[in-house]
């Protein structure tokens, strides 16, 4: 089991400096020149000469790699000339605000798709069955961000119930001394009551926007697995016994549907985690998703870098913790 | 009505069905898999019910367990067990009677455990929910007991391993260890030697037997091989769409069938003394629709005897009681009483 972790752990971290290697490739590679970008178009040679020397692009892409990745490691990340701030400081505003977003998007999709795929096959009924899919099928295929501005025209426009798009908190709001930087979880450890309340009214939409496309691929795939699972004949060995109908399904259906959705939760978290683009900017969401855009069109490399950085890290872990977990749940996978 | 075989020994009865109908709501309508059937099993008596598959043997089996699920229905039926009517259409009541007075025996051993469970924890499950006050200790003491019964060695170290870790043939012991936990008085066995090879097919079949003679245990064993019926059970009972078409002892059916696709089935048997015959004769055919059944006789388009004769194809049959009050045989065909009295001279040689 320990060689296993190991095994796996040395794998991850192979995964993560691969995908260092490539992003930072890329980003060399791709036309246009970020000191350019710094000086501006009229600045003369001189200074932009010494801009690039500045920033080191003057060096082969191998050197500029190894500069990067050792003071990456000492937990520099380099300068954001966009923000006009150290790279660190920019995420640990930005970062927060992605990851509270994400985490509950994933909570409500998680969970929302294990009751409904619950509700959906734990009795033969047809109508809820029916309603559930069609409720999937919806949320695959609508834009995230046109479901965001639909939600926001009625629930804030039309009736006035949830805050409009004015980020994590109401202007009057000020944030919760910071602790975990999860505003939900600073205000309450405050007690400041109001405050979570406030953080709570205003992730409702933004996360059921975000998490209504990972609900639906997940109640699709729980779904179909409890079906499977149910009409398996250990089920009805297991009522054989006099075991209840709930019990049978709680104890034996869930865990064995459990199974094969693990992997695709862990991918949807992790997904969920390094941010949504269109969702932030819907409800102009202070996080990393918006910041990255705006990164990329001004060729601020730094920022992009640590973000590729952080969400291949992100992946690779949720990916290691869902292996470990196979290896906890699944005696088969265990034993081989 | 399929008539209960009436036995001498009636008094000694542990399970009676009758008028049992389950239907199933499928596409081509609403599909009866067990049409209006009755059966009696006495006290150690091991009973065979045999049939083509999609005769209705399966269904009748999770009938009397009252475990059908929509978009199936069991529409009319009675169940009496040790002594009583048994609410067997609800679900509440019947969990206090599954797997303490009868239980299952399933045909797949390789799919009727649960795979993330090991077999301690899935034996124990049906004793802590049946034995009240009793302790996980004392049940874990049980399950060892019984997988030594089952003859599972190591039983003790064996009780944390997984279904993946142990052969087929010891799945299937361990089901019947599970079948057995509280002791029931009835044990339906569904295929149970279906998916093992000949070896440990007997073995399976040995220590049903030594639960019959030991603990005096009824089993109904469900199966399609005729072989392991004159081997095992004292009596048989033959489904077809969904009817029993004919009851009687093992002997007299192997001897002289009445109903003609008794003979038919039995014919399709391969027999190292028929081998220089050439092809093995089948049953011309296939099952019918259940739900366009002929109008007569279910079986008449696949007769040798009745098929195009005017009875057959506008009359249901009756059941007909043939032979010695003793030894009683139940047919459902017109033509029973006739069949039994000449079966001797068609069937040539020895059981199978």
């Amino acid at each position: 089991m320990l060689r296993t972790v190991i095994n796996k752990l040395v794998g991850s971290v192979a995964a993560i400096f691969g995908a260092s290697i490539i992003s930072f490739v890329f980003l060399r590679v791709l036309p246009g020149n970020p000191a350019r970008l710094i000086v501006g178009p009229l600045a003369p040679a001189s200074s932009l000469l010494s801009v690039e020397k500045q920033m080191g692009l003057d060096q082969p892409v191998i050197v500029q790699y190894g500069r990067y990745m050792t003071s990456f490691l000492r937990g520099d990340w380099g300068f954001s000339y966009g923000a006009g701030v150290p790279v660190t400081t920019e995420m640990a505003s930005r970062l927060p605000a992605s990851l509270e977003l994400g985490f509950y998007a994933f909570l409500l999709a998680f969970v929302a798709a294990v009751i409904c795929a619950l509700l959906a096959t734990y009795r033969y009924r047809p109508v809820t069955d029916g309603v559930v899919r069609g409720t999937a099928f919806f949320g695959l295929s609508v834009p995230p961000f046109w479901f965001g501005l639909l939600a926001l025209l009625l629930f804030f426009a039309t009736w006035g119930i949830l805050p409009g798009p004015e980020g994590r908190l109401s202007t009057s709001t000020t944030p919760p001394p910071s602790i975990t930087h999860f505003y939900t979880i600073d205000a309450l450890l405050h007690g400041q009551l109001s405050t979570f309340v406030d953080a709570v009214r205003h992730l409702i939409l933004p996360a059921i926007t975000l998490g209504l496309a990972p609900f639906s691929y997940l109640v699709r795939l729980l779904r179909a697995n409890l079906l499977d699972v149910s009409r398996e004949p250990f089920i009805i060995v297991v009522r054989s016994k006099g075991i209840g109908r709930f019990l049978a399904f709680a104890r034996h259906a869930l865990p064995n549907a459990f199974l094969p959705t693990l992997t695709a939760a862990g991918l949807v978290l992790a997904q969920l985690l390094s941010g949504s683009v269109l969702v932030e900017k819907v409800f102009n969401w202070p996080g990393v998703g918006a910041l990255v855009t705006d990164s990329i069109l001004r060729q601020d490399n730094a920022i992009v870098q640590t973000f590729i950085l952080l969400s291949a890290t992100a992946y690779v872990v949720v990916n290691l913790v869902v292996d470990i977990l196979y290896g906890v749940i699944d005696p088969r996978v265990r034993i081989s | 009505m399929n008539t209960p075989v009436e036995q001498p020994t009636s008094d000694d009865a542990v399970l009676r069905v009758q008028h049992m109908r389950t239907e199933f709501v499928g596409d081509q309508g609403v599909v009866a898999a067990v049409r209006d059937v009755g059966m009696t099993v006495n006290r150690a008596e091991k009973v065979g019910i045999v049939g083509e598959s999609g005769s209705g043997k399966s269904a009748l089996a999770l009938s009397i367990l009252g475990l059908i699920e929509p978009p199936g229905r069991i529409v009319s039926g009675s169940v009496w067990l040790n002594g009583r009517d048994i609410p067997f259409r609800d679900d509440r009541e019947m969990r206090r009677i599954r797997g303490k007075e009868i239980s299952l025996i399933f045909q797949d051993p390789m799919s009727s455990l649960d795979p993330v469970k090991n077999i301690g924890d899935q034996i124990i499950e049906g004793i802590v929910w049946h034995q009240q006050g009793v302790s996980r200790r004392q049940a874990r003491k049980q399950a060892v007991e019984l997988l030594q019964d089952v003859e599972i060695p190591n039983a003790e170290r064996r009780l944390h391993d997984y279904p993946h870790q142990y052969s087929g043939g010891m799945r299937q012991r361990i089901m019947i260890a599970i079948a057995l936990a509280n002791e029931p008085s009835v044990i339906i066995a569904d295929e149970p030697t279906t998916a093992l090879d000949v070896l440990t097919q007997a073995q399976v079949l040995d220590v049903l037997q030594r639960l019959v003679t030991e603990r005096q245990v009824a089993v109904i064993l469900i199966t399609h091989n005729l072989g392991i019926v004159a081997e095992f059970c004292d009596k048989v009972q033959v489904m077809y769409a969904g009817r029993f078409v004919e009851q009687s002892m093992v002997d007299e059916i192997f001897y002289r069938p009445t109903h003609p696709y008794t003979e038919a089935l039995l014919e399709s048997v391969p027999r190292p003394d028929r081998l220089e015959r050439g092809i093995l004769p089948s049953i011309p055919g296939s099952p019918p629709n259940l739900a366009r059944l002929p109008a007569g006789c279910s079986f008449e388009p696949r007769c040798s005897v009745g098929h195009g004769k005017q009875i057959c194809k506008e009359q249901v049959p009756v059941s007909l009681t043939v032979g010695s009050p003793m030894r009683p045989v139940v047919a459902e065909c017109h033509f029973a009483r006739e069949r039994f009295e000449h079966s001797a001279q068609h069937v040539e040689g020895a059981p199978v």
